[in-house]
């Protein structure tokens, strides 16, 4: 931001083309809970092995059999959250969520085309996710295939009616 | 000595005849049955009670009141001790009130999230629209039926 420049107004930015960094941020997040997620549940299949067994039981020991899971669990991870409500849980943080090109609800097809072809965005040393930045459009790769886009999805306007609803009538404007 | 011979005796006679009479009648009366057959609301209702407090001149009674004496006597430490504190936090409704406060800061929280993104998003659009010289004007905002209507029902409900 420049210093002393007019604060950018961001109110009515709902359904427009999500950018760059609050995509980033909420993959982020994505991955860091479907790992964390995905830890939990290993450890608590360890623990439950090891209490009916009583032998020591570690996923990391199974090495293609932890890879085939995770890659498993990541599919489910985002399909299912697509599919279900269009937004996986760092899409909802950061208020952004992905719908049809035309902007219409994405379905379980979109969502699983769209969950198969991110790892193509990546494959590609990344340049998939370029699009993001340089295409009018917004859309990455894996949205060309899947015909999808991000949009936002937070009000910003709510957020304003929100905040001064907390504030306390007694203190001044 | 008494005036007239013999009255003595005969006031102690008197005395004790009294005495077994009033023993044997009091013996005689069922109190129960005589209380039975009082209407007890019907005498009440006869006393004019309004006329009866308007005689009570409060602030005299108030005065003869030691309210120092009485608090002495309070024992404050045991009537804490009665009171169910756990009962009354819960009628208090205490966790719901922290339990707003709690929702109010997460979401000022996510708005500030939010905000922080939005303007990182706007900053990187600029950099890349004046490197790929386009004007942003000409971009398109978002899908044709969301930017066509903006308060798109299903996305408010979507907006946490």
């Amino acid at each position: 931001m420049v210093p002393g420049a007019p604060a950018e107004p961001i109110e009515g930015r709902q359904g427009h083309y999500a950018g760059a960094v609050s995509r980033l941020v909420a993959f982020a997040a994505d991955v860091g809970a479907s790992w964390g997620l995905f830890t939990l549940g290993a450890a608590a299949l360890a623990f439950s092995i090891q209490l009916v067994s009583g032998t020591k039981f570690s996923l990391a020991s199974y090495q293609v059999v932890s890879v085939v899971s995770l890659v498993v669990w990541e599919f489910l991870y985002f399909a299912y959250q697509w599919a279900l409500s269009g937004k996986t849980i760092g899409m909802a943080v950061l208020g952004i969520r992905v719908v049809r090109t035309d902007g219409s609800t994405i379905g379980p097809r979109q969502a699983v085309v769209r969950t198969l072809a991110l790892p193509l965005s990546f494959l590609l040393l990344g340049l998939g996710f370029l699009g993001i930045l340089t295409s009018r459009n917004r859309h990455a790769l894996h949205d060309r295939i899947a015909g999808t886009a991000v949009v936002y999805s937070w009000d910003a306007r709510a957020a304003r009616l929100r905040w001064l609803a907390r504030q306390d009538p007694a203190a001044p404007a | 000595m008494s005036p007239v011979p013999g009255s003595g005796r005969m006031e102690q006679l008197a005395q004790v005849v009294a005495e077994r009479v009033v023993s044997l009648v009091m013996e005689a009366i069922d109190i129960d049955a005589l209380l039975d057959r009082i209407d007890v609301d019907a005498l009440i209702s006869r006393v004019d009670v309004d006329s009866v407090v308007s005689r009570v001149d409060v602030d005299k009674l108030i005065d003869r009141v030691d309210v120092e004496k009485i608090i002495q006597r309070v024992d404050v430490e045991k009537i804490v001790e009665r009171v169910d504190i756990d009962a009354l936090m819960e009628k208090t409704e205490l966790g719901s009130i922290i339990a707003r406060s709690t929702t109010g800061v997460a979401s000022e929280v996510l708005d500030v999230i939010r905000a922080q993104g939005v303007g990182l998003d706007d900053f990187c659009a600029r950099w890349v629209n004046r490197l790929l010289r386009r004007r942003p004007e000409e971009l398109p905002l978002g899908p044709p039926t969301l930017v066509a209507a903006p308060s798109h029902p299903e996305l408010t409900a979507g907006a946490a």
